[in-house]
């Protein structure tokens, strides 16, 4: 059998793949827009928080400072009159009490002077004092009534910052407050985003103003590069959340809101591993989901492709088995679809294909002893034709002569050579007759006529197949003698009743005759010589009519009890056309003569 | 803002919970010490358990600095995580790198050489200044706006604190300025207290001031008692002197510094560097005046702006 590729993969990977992917596509891109519209929301929220949280730092801040700058004013509302610093002193005492952010208080006369000065730390000062008309915070006080001044850290620490205030009117003069912004802290503190998240708060030049934590702040100014970057990072998204590192150098999402009067940064941080723990979150479920989904879409695509592919396999197996000759291979596929439909179609197949191969094993066999066309009509008419009955025969027994003596002094692959051509000639001419060809033995032949398949007037046929057989023969038997061994042929013909059937031990069988019938014609063709054709009288009664026969006298013929009468064809009387004639019996023929 | 500070994250708790961290406590005074109260209270805030997950060793050497520096050599070989120094015992400790130092001084750390600058101490210290020597002109000038005819100061002072030196400058500078005649009555630790306390009654006084110390915090009451005995007005700088029967006091809240150095300590037992933990000054200043020693003293405080200004008035 030639060996078959067999592409493996194909079916049950197309149908896997189909499988799978028909469920794994429509899951991830699921919750890839869930995922990702999750992320957005979330964005979203993050942004309003941050920016919920540092507008609500930046107006406290802003609150701060214009508090400081409202209480301020109540020092400012008068015009400064003689002799009135101790009043003055009092109410710089009172504010310091109000107001605790406030360090130390100078108030300063229309004509710029200073002529109080209290302070929390530091020893007060009232009377003339030193003239401040040229300080900034002076003249940007009488030029815009308030000035906030720069940041800077006192003794190297802590944040500070002037404020001044102007009256309504220059005979008011101008206050300037030393704030300690350290206070801004409670502000700042109070500010918690997420869990951890916190707010700061940063001047224009980049400095911290205020922070959770304090000593941050107290550090003055180291680490400003940090602060400056997160500054510019966030003030150029104007107002919508960055992601980016935080002071402590940990990623952060933050956003930056301005404090406008003190021109401060309030920037609102939360870290970005708290920030997008939800989203996180989200795209865990999800991935979790597309997991799940992948698991589910795996087993039953194996199992889908598994039920598909099971049954094809179980078909080409049984295809197979069948294509070697098992016919009594059944397949069993319960899918309960079109494929158990198949497999039972495929066996009802498989079944036909035994009864036929049975059938054509039979006429094979029938065929070893029966023309063809005979052996095909025992086949499809009467199987029972070839059952064991007792009938009416013709037996005809061929020989040849001086064979035995040929076989000794010819080469063996002469001698098959003979017999190849012998067989071939008797064979197409028993065929041509529609008569039995029951066996070759060495260079004997036995045909039978009127069995298994009964025939009109089968004596006659009979004779005329002996004759044409001798013809035939002796037509051959002139290319055999050049061996200088003549070869010559006899035939005995004999009728009666015989018992025909088939006969045999397991595959082999043969169909054969058993009757005294049957030993009579193989004497009367050991009787025969070459060239002759005896027959018993039986025959001789039934064709004498149509056939020349002439009696050769009575013969003993071992198995009876008395002589028989025996004949010999002379000639033919009704042979067709074109056949060889035999003129006459002529014992002792020579073939060479005849040839 | 202290107390919010305090208060915040209160339920932090030291990350390693089977270390047991030891902490050395310095001080040149002798027990009851309420500057030990008050850390030992910080610390509990912030979830520490003394002999659970942190050892305190207290180390006294009463009126002797010498003797701690034997403790601060031992505090270099053996396996402490913390030295915490209350006031005049900073100064056995100026040796020592090996440990982190935390401070609590009236004086100027960086005038003493423990750090660098105060926003950025590059050392193994840090901790906290009381701002005495700004707040020292600060008293003086209280007490004469109590006092309006004080002519003559006298001012107590343990020479053995770090700093009492510039205290006494910045104290003389003040009381001059206002006219007032400072008498100077220094004493070595609490053997010479009642000595001093003696020469102080000696001294004729209007008034009497006090430089805020370890030493005169734990003698708060004899010398309140002393100043009440002699009729003497007295200027204190805590609070807790005037619980005592003090009239005046002007300065920090102690038991809040204390307290607010523990979140220091716990911050550096969690690994950060003194270095960079700036030294803490304090932003509030509590003015308290005792209206029943005035009484006794027959001062009649509603003259001046005294009373207003105060935080807590104690009747």
């Amino acid at each position: 059998m030639r060996p078959v590729t067999r592409p493996r993969r194909s079916l049950f990977f197309k149908y896997f793949i189909t499988l799978f992917v028909a469920v794994v596509v429509p899951l991830m891109l699921g919750a890839g827009t869930e995922a990702w519209f999750a992320f957005r929301d979330n964005r979203l929220y993050l942004n309003e928080i941050l920016q919920v949280e540092a507008r609500s730092a930046a107006d406290r801040i802003q609150a701060f400072t214009d508090g400081i700058r409202d209480q301020l004013g109540w020092v400012v509302q008068f015009p400064w009159t003689q002799g009135e610093d101790e009043r003055r002193r009092i109410d710089g005492l009172r504010l310091l009490q109000q107001v605790p952010a406030i360090v130390s208080l100078s108030l300063i006369d229309p004509s710029g002077t200073e002529r109080v000065f209290v302070s929390r730390v530091s020893m007060n000062r009232t009377g003339h004092g030193a003239d401040m008309s040229a300080d900034p915070a002076v003249i940007g006080a009488r030029a815009n009534r308030v000035w906030y001044g720069m940041v800077h850290y006192r003794r190297d620490s802590e944040p500070y910052m002037r404020i001044a205030v102007a009256g309504n009117r220059a005979a008011a003069g101008v206050v300037v407050a030393d704030i300690n912004l350290k206070l801004i802290w409670d502000i700042i503190a109070g500010i918690k985003i997420g869990d951890t998240g916190h707010a700061l708060v940063v001047d224009d030049s980049g400095r911290l103003i205020a922070h959770p934590d304090i000593s941050l702040v107290l550090r003055s100014g180291a680490g400003a590069g940090d602060i400056n970057r997160l500054k510019s990072v966030t003030s150029e998204a104007n107002g919508s959340a960055v992601s980016t590192t935080g002071e402590d150098g940990k990623p952060v999402v933050a956003l930056a809101v301005r404090a406008p009067n003190v021109g401060w940064t309030v920037i609102a941080e939360q870290p970005a591993l708290e920030a997008y723990e939800s989203i996180r979150a989200a795209l865990w479920r999800s991935l979790i989901l597309i997991v799940i989904g992948i698991v589910f879409a795996l087993v039953l695509a194996y199992w889908r492709a598994c039920r598909m592919w099971g049954p094809i396999r179980q078909l080409e197996k049984g295809v197979e088995r069948i294509g070697m000759g098992q016919f009594d291979h059944r397949i069993t596929i319960q899918s309960r679809d079109e494929l158990e439909q198949l497999a039972l179609r495929f066996n009802e197949m498989a079944e036909e294909l035994g009864t036929s191969q049975l059938k054509s094993e039979r006429i094979n066999r029938l065929k070893q002893f029966l023309a063809p066309q005979v052996a095909e009509l025992v086949e499809h008419s009467d199987q029972r034709l070839l059952d064991a009955q007792r009938r009416e025969v013709v037996a005809i027994f061929g020989d040849l002569r001086g064979f035995t003596a040929f076989t000794a002094r010819a080469e063996p692959e002469a001698i098959l050579a003979v017999l190849r051509q012998y067989y071939e000639a008797v064979g197409a001419v028993t065929s041509r007759h529609e008569a039995t060809l029951i066996r070759f033995a060495g260079d004997g032949v036995m045909v039978l006529v009127n069995a298994p398949v009964a025939c009109e007037n089968p004596a006659h046929r009979g004779i005329r197949l002996a004759i044409d057989m001798q013809a035939a023969v002796q037509s051959l038997a002139g290319t055999w003698s050049a061996g200088g061994c003549a070869i010559g042929f006899g035939v005995g013909v004999a009728m009666g009743p015989a018992t025909v059937g088939t006969l045999g031990y397991q595959g082999r069988l043969d169909y054969t005759a058993i009757g005294n019938v049957v030993n009579l014609a193989s004497r009367l063709c050991s009787l025969a010589d070459d060239g002759q054709i005896l027959l018993d009288p039986t025959v001789h009664e039934r064709v004498k009519e149509s056939f020349a026969l002439a009696s050769i006298g009575e013969r003993p013929i071992k198995g009876y009890d008395r002589a028989l009468e025996i004949f010999a064809v002379v000639s033919m009387v009704a042979g067709p056309a074109g056949e060889p004639r035999l003129e006459r019996p002529r014992p002792g023929l020579a073939l060479a003569e005849t040839a | 803002m202290l107390g919010a500070a305090l208060a915040c994250p209160a339920a932090a708790l030291a990350e390693d919970s089977r270390r047991v961290y030891r902490i050395y406590w310095l001080s040149t005074q002798a027990q009851p010490d309420p500057f030990l109260d008050g850390f030992r209270e910080g610390l509990r805030a912030r979830g520490y358990v003394e002999g659970k997950n942190v050892v305190l060793e207290l180390h006294y050497a009463i009126g002797n600095p010498q003797a701690l520096r034997e403790v601060a050599s031992e505090l270099r070989r053996g396996k402490v995580d913390l030295a915490v120094s209350s006031g005049p015992a900073t100064r056995a400790m100026t040796a020592v790198e090996e440990v982190p130092v935390l401070f609590a001084l009236s004086g100027d750390p960086v005038e003493l050489g423990l750090v660098k600058s105060l926003g950025q101490p590059g050392g193994n210290f840090t901790g906290s200044t009381f701002l005495s020597l700004e707040l020292a002109g600060k008293r003086v000038e209280l007490l004469k706006e109590v006092l309006p005819n004080l002519r003559k100061l006298a001012v107590f002072s343990n020479a053995n604190h770090p700093g009492e030196q510039s205290e006494w400058r910045a104290t003389r500078e003040a009381a001059q300025k206002l006219g007032i005649e400072p008498v100077y009555i220094p004493f070595s630790g609490a053997s010479e207290l009642e000595s001093g306390l003696a020469k102080a009654g000696e001294a004729h006084a209007d008034a009497l001031l006090v430089f805020p110390d370890v030493l005169t915090m734990v003698h708060r009451a004899k010398i309140a008692d002393f100043a009440i005995a002699h009729r003497l007005p007295s200027m204190f700088g805590w609070s807790e002197y005037c619980d005592a029967g003090g009239l005046l006091s002007y300065g920090a809240n102690q038991r809040a510094t204390y307290f607010w150095l523990a979140t220091y300590a716990d911050r550096i037992l969690r690994g950060e560097k003194p270095a960079v933990l700036p030294v803490f000054q304090p932003t509030r200043f509590e003015l308290v005046v005792n209206l029943r020693t005035a009484e006794q003293l027959g001062i009649d405080l509603d003259k001046s702006s005294i009373l207003f200004r105060a935080n807590r008035v104690i009747e």
